[in-house]
């Protein structure tokens, strides 16, 4: 067994850190995706370019540069905003921005407009005639979403959100730079205090392994299920 | 028969796709046990004035009045909209369409595809749906492909079932867009029989078809469009036997 010099029950709860952050984010992303997906769709004119830009800027910087740019500048932005709620009404509504719900609301955004483009494909793949037999059938919008544009779009959009996860899963070791202490963080300074790196960083790396495997696997069960009615399989 | 609303009505419906005037005001009504149906060349606007009439597409004039019930419009800066939706979510759920290629919703089974509108939009009780799903799979021939997907049936078989799935709405009328047009001809006989047998039941029908026996056989009314007007109408036996527009004639003429 490795001697992890008593880092074990810190890595452990960087692990921890990890996963929370992931999921969350995912989930966030992928609420996101689709209100991308729905305004990139949409006739309205300004939701449209506003998807557009926030799809366009998400994927045209890089993933850091924009951690440290939400964080710090929205930090910022917070600030104005209580300062001038202060200056106003004389309430002190002080917020600190804490540290994983930034890494949340950060990786969600970004992974947000990747999983709007996904949506979108995916939901252009739906055959037109699937969803005219619902309107035809007396089925309101939210109906004909709900029963068939969304399942059937799901098909089309797992391959693509189960890559986006895959991306977003690794993407959480970022988080170390604006102070959280996912298990990257831990195994770093462990590594640096010990000076034997492959203690730590092997195991960091098997725990992302595990991850993605076990992910996978739950992908390729809803994919099954998505796939039903589809060619036999 | 003051009692009981005609249960289709179109009148004067206008159409345009860019600079061509697809349709230039037609009319008809649908009376109870009617079965109307509409020939022409392709092109001549029959499938886009069926699919007026349950507003898959928007006339750009024209009134339609669904069981006494007249569809109010309003105009937007995209065109004739109608004004309330809720309005012809009600009306189509009064008419059903059967479609050329069949469109029944692949991720679904037959039975899910037939039940899904009666539970979901007329609020029937699962069971109750199921019930009459079944009874409408006999009916129609395909009892033993309840459980069966779209994509594990013959074309034949899915329009069967896209039929059945039209009838558990309890329509007051039904749409049908060019039915066996997307058929081997070996699988148009028994689509064509069903149809023949909701006819004779006294089912109110409007029907786009090439089929002219059919349409010689079956209809109360047969409409011949030409470039978006109506060139000749009338019973079957005066206008498909004794054809007087030149181009009836010819459009009736043998072709080989």
């Amino acid at each position: 067994m490795i001697d992890l010099h008593g880092y074990g029950p810190r890595l452990l709860e960087g692990a921890g850190v990890t996963l929370q952050l992931a999921v969350l984010s995912l989930i966030f992303a992928l609420i996101l995706g689709l209100l991308t997906a729905s305004a990139k769709m949409s006739r309205n004119w300004l939701l449209h370019k506003v998807a557009t830009l926030y799809t366009t800027v998400i994927r045209g910087v890089p993933d850091l540069v924009l951690m440290l740019l939400l964080f710090f500048g929205g930090q910022m932005a917070l600030n104005v905003a209580t300062d001038a709620i202060y200056d106003r009404f004389g309430v002190d509504w002080y917020i600190n921005l804490n540290a994983f719900a930034a890494g949340v609301l950060t990786i969600g955004f970004i992974f947000g407009a990747y999983m709007g483009e996904t949506f979108r494909g995916a939901f252009m793949a739906v055959e037109h005639g699937q969803i005219e037999a619902g309107k035809a059938y007396g089925m309101s919008p939210w109906l004909v979403f709900r029963r068939i544009r969304f399942p059937q779009m799901m098909r089309h959009a797992l391959p693509g959100i189960s890559n986006n996860w895959m991306v977003l899963l690794k993407t959480t070791a970022l988080v170390s730079v604006i102070g959280l202490s996912d298990m990257v963080r831990v195994a770093a300074e462990a590594s640096r205090a010990t000076h034997e790196p492959f203690t730590f960083l092997l195991p960091v790396a098997a725990v992302y392994l595990l991850i993605a495997s076990v992910s996978e696997w739950m992908f390729a069960r809803l994919q099954k299920r998505y796939n039903v009615g589809f060619g036999g399989h | 028969m003051a009692d009981t609303p005609i249960p289709l009505e179109v009148r004067n419906i206008k159409k345009r796709f860019g600079d061509t005037e697809v349709l230039k005001g037609l009319s008809l009504e649908a009376r109870k046990g009617d079965v109307i149906t509409l020939i022409g060349a392709s092109g001549s606007g029959k499938s886009t004035f069926l699919r007026c009439m349950n507003l898959l597409e928007q006339p750009d004039e024209g009134d339609l009045i669904v069981h006494g019930e007249e569809i109010r419009f309003k105009h937007t800066k995209h065109g004739r909209e109608p004004a309330d939706w809720k309005q012809v979510v009600r009306m189509r759920a009064r008419l059903s369409m059967v479609f050329q290629s069949f469109n029944l919703w692949s991720h679904m089974t037959l039975l899910e595809n037939i039940i899904e509108a009666p539970i979901h939009v007329l609020g029937k009780s699962k069971k109750e749906a199921i019930e009459h799903a079944r009874a409408l799979l006999e009916r129609v021939g395909l009892t033993a492909r309840a459980d069966a997907y779209p994509a594990q049936m013959s074309g034949g078989q899915q329009q069967r079932g896209a039929i059945a799935r039209a009838l558990a709405m309890d329509p007051e009328v039904m749409l049908f867009d060019e039915p066996t047009s997307a058929l081997d001809p070996e699988l148009v006989g028994d689509v064509l029989k069903v149809m023949r047998d909701l006819a004779e039941e006294g089912r109110t029908m409007v029907v786009v078809t090439h089929e002219m026996g059919f349409a010689r056989d079956v209809s109360s009314q047969v409409i011949y469009l030409h470039q978006g007007l109506v060139e000749e109408a009338g019973p079957p036996q005066e206008v498909l036997v004794n054809p007087t527009s030149p181009r009836l004639k010819q459009f009736l003429a043998p072709k080989y």
